[in-house]
């Protein structure tokens, strides 16, 4: 389910080298997308966005402006060492793609054809999905040792409570050599009991605190 | 301010309970009712008997196979893995024989509240069985398995055309059950403050959460950082729950009066204690009057330290109710006999001392980021309340 054919847009909205920079920049308008590839005789070349534009061209009220959008073309501007990614790509693998290059966008492709595009807000929305509110939870910090097994046995402690996960996430821990941190959405409003047994079961839980921080006072 | 008070109970509602160590104890119903009896608050004629709600009454927001799973599942039938899929028969929602008929009990206090209420029998009600906020449509949620509300809201809306309802929730968790079954609604108003989502139950409540289509502002959220203290709880209250009950403009306001946000409560993270409880009910009271003609419905909701906040929390909710003054010590008769079966050391006060919690380290913090999150949340929904 976390593949970029999931997250992509397939309708892409493309352009050509001789597409003028009014023309490109009147399409983002008009579909609210940032970015277009361009394409040559079917083949993809290249990706403008609509700040590759904007920064190539003087700025509103500058009276050259509107020759300049009429006269710069496309292929002046864009980016030739295009980035794709293709559809059986897992999503993190095309967010490691993008922030490394410094991009907001992939072209996707498949074989020779562009079959969509996917960018930085798809991979956002795939996140918002994954730790997601889908339906009522409280949710938990716990951290476990990185072994096989921590996580079956966090699993096992709710279902022999008989709470349900809606989401889990298991990633290292930023401050803590050899350890996970599990973040854990559970279908219950009282997870009292099994903060208390995964405690005892040797995963201590972050958050919530198990009392109130009392002696915190001023 | 001086009209009837009602008092809408019956012992048929505390059969809502899910017994054993469950948190959601009948119990603190008895023990609110006999504290309140006991300080001389309430007497038999503020009592009012309410019948059951029906099934067609319960349909105006449950669908009718979620109405039909709860009847199964209260006389033992059912495949429980179905049911679990409606909510039944969780940790949080176990099932227990003909919980179909004490919820819907439940459901009818507040529907006879709101309709005393509507109709001029009384000027002020109060069901503390009812504030079941997290009941779905089709999904029991958070020890709720109907939505008391969200029934007695939509019954009010058939019986008198073009009512407008402000819902106001205190319970420290989101009312997300409530919000959502009126989300599109423009003639219902759903106000929220509650602890953040970001840990504690449901997880909604965000102020991004604002309705949509005609009733988008309509739904308004203001979720608190954990730990936040009285100072800062009241402050937010005043800021936003006044503003835009004006703006709304309600022809009746229905409160869910959950006293979960104390200190002392097991399952969530706020600091507050009893005078948030005495200000929030005498506040409402006072917009009831200013907006409304006094007409307030008042319910229950969250409350798990059953033996030292519930009882004082809602004894005082019923002390705004019903105009009267809530005495200073806890009397002596209610505190021996409870006393024997509570865990813990009862209160003597039926207020809390402010000198006994001091403001926590963090107070300035946590009171700067409540003020921001009000500031982002009036601007977004105040020009959008009509």
């Amino acid at each position: 389910m976390l593949l970029v054919r999931d997250w992509m847009a397939r309708e892409v909205v493309t352009v050509e080298m001789g597409t003028t920079a009014a023309e490109a920049l009147a399409l983002c308008r008009k579909h609210g997308i940032r970015h277009l590839p361009v394409l040559e005789g079917g083949w993809l070349i290249g990706v403008i966005s609509d700040r590759d534009l904007r920064s190539a061209t003087p700025a509103l009220g500058d009276p050259s402006r509107a020759e300049a959008l009429e006269r710069i073309q496309v292929g002046d501007e864009m980016l030739r060492d295009v980035v794709t990614a293709r559809p059986e790509d897992p999503v993190e693998d095309a967010a490691a793609a993008m922030y490394k290059g410094k991009i907001g966008c992939l072209p996707v492709v498949d074989g020779d054809d562009l079959v969509g595009i996917v960018t930085s807000s798809d991979v956002m929305r795939a996140l918002a999905r994954l730790v997601g509110v889908h339906e009522p939870g409280s949710r938990l910090e716990a951290a476990l040792p990185d072994r096989p097994g921590s996580l079956a046995e966090i699993a096992g402690i709710t279902r022999d409570a008989g709470v349900n996960i809606v989401s889990v996430l298991v990633a290292p821990r930023p401050d803590g050599a050899g350890q996970r941190i599990a973040v854990l959405r559970l279908a219950t409003i009282d997870p009292r009991g099994i903060v208390e047994e995964l405690g005892e079961a040797g995963y201590p839980v972050l958050w919530p605190p198990a009392t109130h921080p009392g002696e915190g006072r001023a | 301010m001086s009209g009837r008070a009602v008092f809408v109970h019956d012992a048929a509602l505390e059969e809502y309970g899910f017994g054993g160590e469950h948190p959601f104890n009948p119990i603190r119903l008895r023990m609110t009712i006999e504290l309140c009896e006991s300080l001389g608050l309430l007497k038999e004629s503020h009592f009012d008997s309410p019948e059951p709600a029906t099934n067609e009454d319960l349909r105006t927001v449950h669908y009718s196979s979620y109405v039909r799973r709860v009847q199964m599942a209260g006389h033992g039938e059912g495949d429980l893995e179905e049911l679990a899929r409606y909510g039944l028969g969780t940790q949080d929602n176990p099932i227990f024989p003909d919980i179909h008929r004490a919820c819907a009990h439940v459901v009818g206090g507040t529907l006879r509240g709101a309709r005393l209420v509507m109709n001029g029998e009384a000027e002020h009600a109060m069901c503390i069985s009812g504030g079941l906020h997290h009941a779905m449509r089709s999904r029991a949620s958070g020890f709720c398995i109907y939505n008391d509300a969200g029934v007695a809201i939509a019954r009010l809306k058939e019986e008198h055309s073009g009512i407008k309802v402000a819902y106001v929730d205190t319970d420290v968790h989101h009312g997300d059950g409530v919000q959502w079954m009126f989300y599109d609604d423009p003639e219902v108003l759903t106000v929220s403050m509650h602890e953040s989502g970001r840990h504690l139950f449901p997880g909604t409540g965000g102020i991004k959460e604002d309705g949509q289509r005609e009733g988008h502002g309509y739904s308004v959220n203001l979720p608190l950082e954990p730990f936040t203290q009285d100072d800062s709880f009241v402050e937010s209250f005043e800021a936003v729950v006044p503003e835009v009950l004006r703006a709304f403009g309600p022809d009746l306001i229905l409160s869910q009066n959950g006293c979960d946000g104390h200190t002392l409560d097991p399952l969530a993270h706020l600091s507050a204690t009893t005078r948030i409880y005495e200000h929030v009910p005498r506040r409402v009271h006072e917009l009831a009057h200013e907006l409304c003609g006094g007409r307030w419905v008042a319910t229950g909701g969250g409350g798990y330290d059953i033996w030292r906040v519930v009882p004082r929390a809602w004894t005082a909710l019923w002390a705004a109710v019903s105009h009267q003054e809530m005495p200073e010590e806890m009397p002596e008769d209610w505190l021996s006999k409870w006393g024997e079966e509570s865990p813990v050391e009862l209160p003597p006060f039926t207020r809390d001392d402010a000198d006994d919690y001091p403001p926590i380290k963090r107070a300035a913090e946590i009171e700067e980021r409540n003020r921001r999150t009000v500031e982002d949340l009036l601007a977004k929904v105040l020009p959008l309340i009509r």
